[in-house]
């Protein structure tokens, strides 16, 4: 390993999702010295991939009590640790004219043994709250669910770990993990951005990659571990058309969740195996049974703008020495530690399998506390008080904050993203902040061109001000365009219709008509490496000390996730 | 209930040239539509034929292989010397316009090669004099001007683009901060407007020259140079810099598609034709194969509008004159036509990857020579509603760069078409069924 530097820490994380970022703000909190490495950027797996959807634990009360035990728990706690992060929207079951009254009963029972705070509203109460609700409902129950910004979570978690003196290094791949007899002693990284490769020693090896943590055991000869990816599928509309989560009152199903998130709502999900997590196409099939299925709870659903659709992965474990698994949603949506030193007499390596956004905060601390028995050390976990940068004023997140913010300074600042009101100063520090040179990055950290128009306007103007920040020359600024255009493009097509295939048309004006993109030299595909050779440690270091400086996080709409707990 | 000679549904460019070609005949005309049509996101170019699929240099010999292998394309109803004619009878009307001197150069002969804001050279048979000092075939090195204040247009990212293009054009950035109405942000309208006063000109020329200028660069600005007297911007600026200086296109607004509106919008005002906004054509009164009246919805109420001749100008996708709905069934707004090349349900609409070839793409209203509907047996659906511009099946405007170009000689030839038939009958057809 001579001429491949090292870096040396307690614990080595690998994956950069809510359960990573989770277990290194955790352990870092605890005093350990944390390396978290992910293979692309923060949040853009799984937990970038879900509805938004805080859990009141409603979705699991008659199914999985202990999942819903569980959320009931920890959606106060985060309620408490990452207010910024959450919008209090509140939540509501219906009974639909199509689902079975009993289950509302049912559900009723479920809520009271669970000890989740649910109360029966009347129809006409349910319908004054909501208008655009399905005037057919018959029962109606309020519950706490919020709406969650994974993004903005993700990044305040791994910020605060930096703030403990985590370093975060993300478009960091694992490439092999090192045993030394029955010890993971471990790993070797490859910058994805420079190539170059990194060697990584640590006392201990948290794996918490989701839905590719089999991928990473057997990098440790564990090969009998497989993760049944559970593809699930979410939309966003272009409007809140409601303002409360509305969950449909049956078993858990497809096309069940409507999510108010920022400006948009989120519908969700389907469930479908997958054979790679790398490998979720979005059919046309589905993208017609979650309209259906959205029209059920709001008529007229299909009336509204569709925005974008994507699909994320459900990390769900399938041990090979357990039953077989028949249906990902089947499967328990609590979360385990996988004890390699028990199952497969491996030292200095656990696993985390399954669990949901919601329960993040638990999941790491399960994890964290697991790896301190198996060290012998006694450091109790801390993350139940402590809030992660961005969220000291204890103020939870309400729609319009950020035009609240931008409104006095609008003509003092150039707005760059209409949509999503980002001025230009906000956007030159993020760039310099983040050090990315790649628009997709910029936007999952702003939201850039996650609106109506979907960068129809804003895409150009930020190419232009990150070529002239001299972040980028002329091939990249084309390689980061293309592959801008080509990213959008893969959420969008599926769910081209009405006044959406018109903005995009009007995109097409632009960006074929005015400027030609396509007649660009190079290809469409997104920068690589060399040319996004700054982006290595987003996270770490004194340029996050300033909660100013706090990154709005991404859509999560657009981000959302096939989070366990779709 | 009005009646017209001829009513045009659009005022994008083919319905705006239809209804001028027409009412300067004499013909009582009446334009209704939606809004403001795609001119105000155009270039400003006319665009005939610039990829096919390889950039095209000389489009009228273009043309005419395209029609000879897709004789369904638009082009082909109107032919080459109708492609012409439509160009020449669209330069004549912008020379003789209310913004006169400015006017168009260009031809069918040979496409001017500009670049577009980043750096791409574009291919374009007819052009304001005011871009056609950007024409890249002449290898002139290029000084690229913006205002930092103007988020629409940035010249270092248009100059670098420019440099590895291929066309061998030496290109250097400048930055001003000029600040029109002391906005820090200001869209293209605005320099258009501070473009229009000379004291504005004078400093930019001032901050130029203090910036230094090579003695053999020509000198690019973002295409805001002046909004009521574009031509007395631009040549101000070529004389105080002593250098040929050209416009170059960026996003919308697009001033010099407002120039172009304003041009064909004087015409019909000269001719005494009303344009009525907010006026959408929601279905037709027939009698047999002839539409009598127009269902006209403005706001809340529906008015008849009788007319002899309609000219359908109302857009593709992009313009809600075609729409496809969530179940994947697209219409023809306005009078319901039956349409051509929409993927059946079930089928691919469009590919995965953004600058493939998409199935939906050629999708519109089919049409024989006299630009009548057809529907799916090939037959007319009316005899008196002729269809022009976007609306029309076949073509793939960005793909060959040729979507103003389709729009004027379609909208010409509706007019052409319409003129020769009613001259030809002793009273219109539709009166004469009607009596």
């Amino acid at each position: 390993m001579r001429g491949v530097p090292a870096l040396r820490a307690d614990v080595l994380v690998i994956g950069g999702g809510a359960t990573g970022a989770g277990v290194a703000w955790d352990a870092a909190l605890r005093g350990f010295d944390v390396v978290l490495v992910e293979r692309g950027d923060l949040a853009e797996g799984t937990s970038g991939r879900f509805h938004g959807l805080l859990h009141s634990g409603g979705r699991y009360v008659v199914k999985d009590p202990v999942a819903a035990e569980e959320c009931v728990v920890e959606n106060a706690i985060l309620r408490y640790v990452i207010p910024d992060c959450i919008e209090d929207t509140g939540g509501l079951f219906v009974s639909t004219p199509d689902d079975d009254l009993a289950y509302a009963d049912r559900f009723l029972e479920g809520c009271r043994k669970t000890q989740l705070p649910a109360e029966e509203i009347s129809v006409a109460e349910a319908l004054r709250r909501e208008p655009r609700l399905n005037p057919g409902i018959r029962r109606a129950f309020i519950v706490p669910d919020a709406s969650i910004d994974a993004w903005k979570t993700v990044w305040s978690f791994a910020r605060g770990a930096a703030g403990h003196g985590a370093r975060i290094l993300t478009y960091h791949r694992v490439t092999d993990l090192h045993r030394s007899g029955d010890s993971v002693t471990g790993a070797r990284v490859r910058n994805e951005l420079t190539g170059e490769d990194l060697e990584i020693e640590a006392r201990f090896v948290l794996n918490a990659s989701g839905a590719w943590a089999a991928q990473i055991l057997h990098m440790a000869g564990i090969e009998d571990v497989g993760v049944v990816p559970g593809k699930g599928i979410m939309i966003a509309m272009n409007h809140r058309l409601v303002n409360t989560v509305i969950n449909r009152c049956t078993m858990p199903a497809d096309g069940d969740i409507l999510v108010p998130v920022r400006t948009v709502s989120v519908i969700g999900t389907t469930d479908i195996h997958s054979a790679d997590p790398d490998e979720i196409p979005v059919t046309q099939a589905e993208v017609d049974q979650m309209l259906d299925d959205g029209e059920r709870l709001v008529p007229g659903f299909r009336d509204a703008r569709a925005l974008r659709v994507w699909a994320g992965v459900r990390p769900l474990f399938q041990d090979a020495r357990a039953d077989e698994v028949k249906d990902t949603r089947d499967v328990s949506r609590t979360h385990a530690v996988v004890d390699h030193r028990e199952r497969d007499g491996v030292d200095g390596l656990l696993t985390m399998s399954g669990g949901k956004l919601t329960t993040l905060r638990l999941m790491a601390q399960d994890l964290v506390d697991a790896m301190c028995s198996q060290l012998g050390e006694q450091r109790p976990c801390r993350t139940r008080e402590e809030r992660p940068p961005g969220n000291e004023d204890g103020e939870a997140y309400r729609l319009g904050s950020r035009l609240r913010r931008r409104e006095s300074t609008l003509q003092d600042e150039q707005l760059i993203c209409e949509c999503e009101l980002i001025g230009r100063n906000r956007l030159e520090e993020a760039m310099r902040r983040r050090g990315t040179t790649n628009l997709d990055d910029i936007r999952r950290s702003l939201r850039l061109g996650m609106g109506p128009c979907q960068g129809g306007f804003c895409i150009y103007r930020a190419t232009g001000i990150l070529h002239s920040v001299d972040r980028l020359d002329g091939a990249e600024a084309a390689a980061s365009l293309r592959g801008f255009l080509q990213e959008r493009w893969k959420g969008v097509w599926p769910i081209l219709y009405g006044d959406q295939l018109r903005q995009a048309c009007l995109d097409d004006w632009i960006f074929q008509g005015l400027l030609d993109v396509g007649h660009l030299p190079g290809d469409a595909k997104v920068p690589d490496d060399d040319q996004r050779a700054r982006g290595e440690q987003v996270a770490g270091g004194e340029a996050h000390a300033d909660p100013a400086q706090v990154p709005e996080g991404g859509r999560q709409a657009d981000a959302a996730a096939a989070e366990v707990n779709l | 209930m009005s009646h017209h000679d001829v009513i045009v549904v659009g005022t994008g460019l083919a319905g705006l040239t239809a209804a001028v070609r027409i009412a300067e005949s004499g013909a009582r005309v009446l334009v209704v539509a939606k809004g403001i049509g795609a001119t105000h996101l155009s270039a400003g170019t006319i665009d005939v034929l610039g990829y096919s699929p390889e950039r095209v240099e000389r489009p009228g010999d273009a043309l005419a292989t395209l029609l000879a292998e897709r004789p369904g394309h638009p082009y082909a109803h109107v032919g080459v010397e109708g492609v012409g004619a439509a160009l020449d009878w669209f330069g004549a009307r912008v020379a003789d316009g209310p913004l006169a001197p400015y006017a168009y150069a260009g031809g069918l002969e040979e496409n001017l090669l500009l670049p577009t804001a980043v750096g791409v050279p574009r291919p374009s048979a007819l052009v304001p004099v005011t871009m056609a000092g950007g024409d890249l075939r002449d290898g002139t090195p290029v000084c690229v001007v913006g205002f930092r204040a103007l988020k629409d247009f940035h010249p270092a990212l248009l100059a670098d683009g420019l440099e590895r293009s291929g066309v061998g054009v030496k290109a250097r950035a400048v930055e001003l901060d000029l600040v029109p109405e002391a906005r820090a942000d200001v869209n293209s309208l605005g320099f258009a407007r501070a473009f229009d006063d000379p004291a504005f000109r004078g400093q930019v020329v001032a901050q130029v020259a203090a910036r230094g200028l090579g003695a053999d660069e020509r000198v690019a600005f973002p295409a805001v140079l002046g909004i009521a007297d574009p031509h007395g911007a631009w040549a101000a600026l070529e004389h105080g810099l002593g250098r040929r200086v050209f416009e170059v296109p960026t996003l919308p607004p697009s001033v010099p598609g407002m120039r172009l509106f304003a041009t064909l919008r004087a015409a019909l005002h000269r001719a005494g034709v009303d344009v009525l906004l907010n006026n959408v054509v929601v279905g037709a009164e027939c009698e047999g194969a002839h539409v009598r009246a127009l269902r006209v919805r403005v706001g809340l109420r529906e008015q008849r509008r009788g007319a002899d001749w309609v000219v359908l100008a109302t857009g593709g996708f992009a313009s809600g004159g075609l729409e496809l709905d969530s179940h994947w069934v697209a219409r023809e707004t306005a009078l319901g036509l039956p349409l051509t090349g929409v993927p059946a349900a079930g089928e691919e609409r469009f590919r995965p990857g953004y600058f493939d070839a998409h199935p939906i793409a050629r999708a519109g209203v089919a049409v024989d020579h006299e630009l009548r509907p057809l529907d799916a047996g090939g037959e007319r659906v009316f005899e008196n509603v002729l269809v022009a511009g976007a609306t029309l099946a076949g073509a793939e405007p960005w793909k060959e760069g040729s979507g103003d170009g389709l729009s004027l000689a379609t909208g010409h030839r509706a007019a052409e078409l319409v003129l020769a038939a009613s001259s030809t009958t002793t009273a219109a057809p539709a009166a004469a069924a009607g009596s």
